[in-house]
C-alpha cells in the first residue's frame, strides 16, 4: 500500500519537473517574441505519460524483483523532453512562430497545473503521515 | 535546468526591451536633427534581437540532460542603422539647405516609432508576468510537505 502511494508521489514529482521545465520554455518563448527566426520551444511529457497509462488495463503480479512490471507506471522511465516547435512558419514574416496570446494562456495554465500538482503531492504525503500516526490526526 | 532559470530568462528580456525603448526615445528625440558627427542627418537606429543559446558544457549534450536544455533568454546582438533614404523637404530658409533649397531630414517615421514603443511596452509587461508566475511557482514549491 505504501509502495503504491510512493509510486504515485514519484509520478507526481515527474509531472512537477515537467511543469517547471515548461514554465522555463514559456518564459523563453515570451522573452524571444521579437527575435527574428526564433522557433518556439515546448516540453513533451503528457504524451509519454499517456503512453505509459495505455498499458494500465492489464495488471501483472510482481513476485520477483527481476519481473517486468506490467500495468504499473515506472516513474523513473517517464520522459521529459524539450523540443523546438517548427509549425506555423507562415504566421509571421520574420520566421518567428511565437504567438504571444497563446504563450500567456499556456503560462496561466501551467502555473495552475503546478499548484494542483503540489496539492496532490501534499495529499499523498499527508496520507503517509496519517498512516504513521495510526490515523490519529 | 537550473533552479529559477525562468526568472533569469525573463530578466534578460526586460533588459533587452528596455534598451529597445531607449533607442526608440533616441529616434523620437532626433526626429528633426540635421547634423551629426558623420556630417549627415540623423539615421534611425534599431535593435537586433538574438536568442541567447544555452551555455552548457559539451558533456551535457552527450548525456540525458540534453533533453532539458531550453535556452538563456534573449539579448541585443547589435544596434543597427536604418539605411533607407533621408526625407527631402523644401525649406530654403534652413541653414542646412542645399543650393536648390532642399533639406535632408532624418529617416525617422514618428508613427512607426510610436507603434514600436507600444510593442516594446507590451513585451515588457508580458515578461513581468512571466517572472511573477515563476516566482509564484517557486513559492508554491516551498509548501510541499507542509
Amino acid at each position: 500500500m505504501l509502495e503504491k502511494i510512493a509510486n504515485r508521489i514519484k509520478i507526481t514529482e515527474k509531472a512537477l519537473d515537467a511543469a517547471w521545465l515548461r514554465n522555463e520554455a514559456i518564459s523563453q518563448n515570451i522573452a524571444n517574441v521579437d527575435t527574428p527566426g526564433y522557433k518556439r520551444k515546448t516540453v513533451e511529457f503528457e504524451k509519454y505519460l499517456d503512453g505509459a497509462l495505455d498499458g494500465f488495463k492489464l495488471k501483472g503480479n510482481v513476485s520477483n524483483e527481476k519481473h517486468i512490471p506490467i500495468g504499473r507506471i515506472d516513474a523513473e522511465k517517464l520522459e521529459i523532453k524539450a523540443v523546438s516547435d517548427n509549425r506555423g512558419l507562415d504566421y509571421r514574416i520574420d520566421g518567428n512562430n511565437v504567438d504571444i496570446d497563446n504563450e500567456m494562456a499556456s503560462l496561466a495554465k501551467n502555473t495552475i497545473r503546478y499548484n494542483m500538482l503540489v496539492e496532490t503531492l501534499n495529499a499523498g504525503l499527508r496520507r503517509i503521515k496519517s498512516a504513521i500516526s495510526e490515523g490519529r490526526r | 535546468m537550473g533552479y529559477l532559470d525562468s526568472i533569469d530568462i525573463g530578466a534578460s528580456a526586460l533588459t533587452a526591451q528596455r534598451l529597445r525603448m531607449d533607442i526608440i526615445s533616441q529616434n523620437i528625440a532626433n526626429i528633426n536633427t540635421t547634423r551629426t558627427d558623420k556630417g549627415t542627418p540623423y539615421r534611425r537606429k534599431l535593435v537586433v534581437f538574438e536568442e541567447r543559446s544555452p551555455s552548457a558544457p559539451f558533456s551535457t549534450y552527450l548525456s540525458e540532460s540534453s533533453k532539458k536544455i531550453i535556452g538563456k533568454g534573449v539579448r541585443v546582438a547589435r544596434i543597427a542603422e536604418d539605411e533607407s533614404p533621408f526625407k527631402k523637404i523644401y525649406e530654403p530658409g534652413h541653414p542646412d539647405a542645399d543650393e536648390n533649397g532642399y533639406v535632408f531630414m532624418p529617416n525617422v517615421d514618428i508613427v512607426a516609432e510610436m507603434v514600436d514603443m507600444i510593442s516594446a511596452t507590451r513585451a515588457y509587461e508580458a515578461n513581468v508576468t512571466s517572472i511573477n508566475s515563476a516566482k509564484d511557482m517557486a513559492m508554491k514549491t516551498l509548501q510541499i510537505g507542509k
